[in-house]
């Protein structure tokens, strides 16, 4: 029990509402840095090899050491956040540690639930398979039995809204039929959490449309939201929140418009 | 992500199945491409051991069928070592799709191929070469363990190392090409000469090989002495392979 309330209130009642525990956040990350072993380690030729190896002399580093540092973040229920900031800057590495696909070098992550994610264009695909076995090789990713990936194919379908495509090898498709495919498998198999980077940004306006009603009823449920966007228009009514990456160190953090605002005003002083 | 073992399972059993058909999709002699190569390598071999080299074992088909599928399953499946990271790196780099268990359905896909092709081995060597069904076939099981774990093992550390250095990939065929002439494939190990026997038992496929070959080919119960001592290698091969693995898979999706 916390010192606070007890010094509050002694004595509870029987009649009063029982004290509702704060909810666990969906996601804390603790000083988390990640720092990318090639960066680190890499040694390009064997002369580096030698000095480094050999004369045990350290060897000038050009590349950034570090592609995240010291990252506190916390997420609660249902919240939607928007990572903003320049190519480079570390919001994709936020998202890969996120989804358990990345390491942290240093830093402790907590992500609570299932985690959706849509990352990449067509990456998570297998090319040479169609997209009803890409569902599939998905499902048995998340851990969902064949039987019930199966019972919510019709749904992704019905999203993607591919036609006959859907059972094509996913090669031959276009990238916006690629991210639709991944959206719609993402939203679709109940995640609690979504990750998702610029991704929609291929789809036609008529999908984009969709995947914003799909995202609002998402959150409306309940579902917390870390979307990566270059786009900040129109991201504020589904992430209020918004962190600004530079360099992998964040530059600022607060309401949507107010991030926004700084974030666009020190990307025009750059460009 | 934590997995549930079921889920584990599941994964890995959907990666075999995707695998094969894969392999055989728009192909339509299918599986029969899979028999044909090695039918065709063991007709070369026979061909050329038989009535050039004039190896003096009687039955010498029946030899060549009790090893040379091992041997194919593991060349296989090494020579896939190298591919099998790179080649999902579009998986494993967006979803958490852990690479033991990419590596593990490679394997596995194989051995089905493997338990098929050695059906068929079981019923000509009964038919054609023993007459009859001899008791040392039931050893076959244990040594389908023996082959996987050993194949395993050095998969996994095969697969961790040409993450980083990419010189495996071309090393890898010369590798297997003296491993090929290094193992009793196309021989029986009883031909090596005394004084090369120490270095010899220290390919463990030499000792997996041999003890096949006293299965299927001879029809008795192999050796426990050797059956030991390649048990014992192949264990701390597959745990060398699996610690090598373990110590540098969180940094494999960031690099392949």
């Amino acid at each position: 029990m916390a010192p606070s309330a007890a010094t509050v209130r002694s004595f509870p009642r029987l009649s009063d509402p029982a004290p509702v525990p704060e909810p666990l956040p969906a996601i804390v990350c603790t000083g988390v840095t990640k720092s990318f072993y090639w960066y680190a380690h890499r040694t390009t030729s064997l002369r580096e090899l030698f000095r480094r190896h050999l004369l045990r002399r350290p060897i000038h580093v050009r590349h950034p050491r570090f592609s995240l540092c010291g990252l506190d973040l916390r997420i609660a229920v249902g919240e939607g956040v928007a990572l903003l900031g320049s190519n480079g800057s570390g919001k994709s590495t936020v998202l890969r540690l996120l989804a358990g696909i990345y390491q942290p070098t240093a830093g402790t992550i907590q992500v609570r639930g299932r985690v959706g994610t849509v990352l990449e264009l067509g990456a998570g695909f297998h090319l040479e398979l169609t997209g009803e076995e890409n569902l599939a090789l998905y499902g048995a990713m998340l851990g969902l039995g064949g039987r019930e990936m199966a019972a919510r194919t019709p749904e992704i379908l019905a999203f993607a809204d591919l036609g006959d495509f859907i059972s094509m090898p996913v090669k031959y498709w276009s990238s916006g039929m690629q991210a639709r495919l991944a959206f719609a498998t993402a939203v679709c198999v109940d995640p609690d959490i979504l990750l998702i980077d610029e991704v929609l940004a291929v789809g036609d306006q008529a999908f984009r449309e969709r995947c914003f009603e799909r995202l609002r009823s998402f959150k409306a449920q309940g579902g917390t939201l870390v979307a990566v966007t270059h786009d900040p228009a129109g991201i504020e009514e589904l992430c209020p929140r918004a962190v600004w990456l530079e360099a992998g160190e964040v530059r600022g953090e607060g309401p949507t418009p107010e991030v926004v605002a700084d974030y666009l005003r020190h990307a025009g002083q750059e460009g | 992500m934590r997995r549930s073992p079921a889920a584990w399972r599941g994964l890995v059993l959907h990666l075999v199945l995707r695998h094969l058909r894969v392999k055989y999709q728009r192909s339509v002699l299918g599986f029969l491409w899979t028999l044909l190569n090695p039918l065709l390598t063991i007709g070369v071999l026979f061909a050329v051991f038989r009535y050039v080299v004039r190896i003096q074992v009687p039955d010498y088909w029946a030899f060549l069928l009790s090893g040379y599928f091992v041997w194919s399953f593991a060349q296989q499946t090494l020579t896939a070592a190298t591919t099998v990271l790179p080649e999902h790196a579009h998986l494993t780099r967006n979803l958490p799709l852990p690479g033991e268990a990419l590596i593990l359905a490679t394997a596995l896909s194989r051995l089905v191929e493997f338990l098929a092709e050695m059906l068929m081995v079981l019923v000509l060597l009964a038919v054609f070469h023993h007459h009859g069904v001899p008791a040392s076939f039931l050893c076959l099981p244990v040594l389908v363990v023996l082959q996987l774990a050993l194949v395993l093992g050095l998969t996994l550390a095969i697969a961790t190392a040409s993450t980083f250095f990419h010189d495996i990939q071309h090393a890898m065929p010369i590798g297997l090409m003296i491993l090929f002439y290094a193992s009793p494939v196309f021989y029986p190990a009883a031909l090596v000469p005394e004084i090369a026997r120490p270095l010899y038992a220290l390919n463990p496929f030499a000792g997996l090989l041999t003890l096949y070959h006293s299965a299927l080919f001879e029809g008795r119960a192999p050796d426990p002495g050797l059956a030991a001592a390649t048990a014992a290698a192949t264990a701390l091969i597959a745990w060398i392979g699996y610690g090598t693995f373990r110590r540098y898979r969180a940094l494999l999706p960031e690099i392949v």
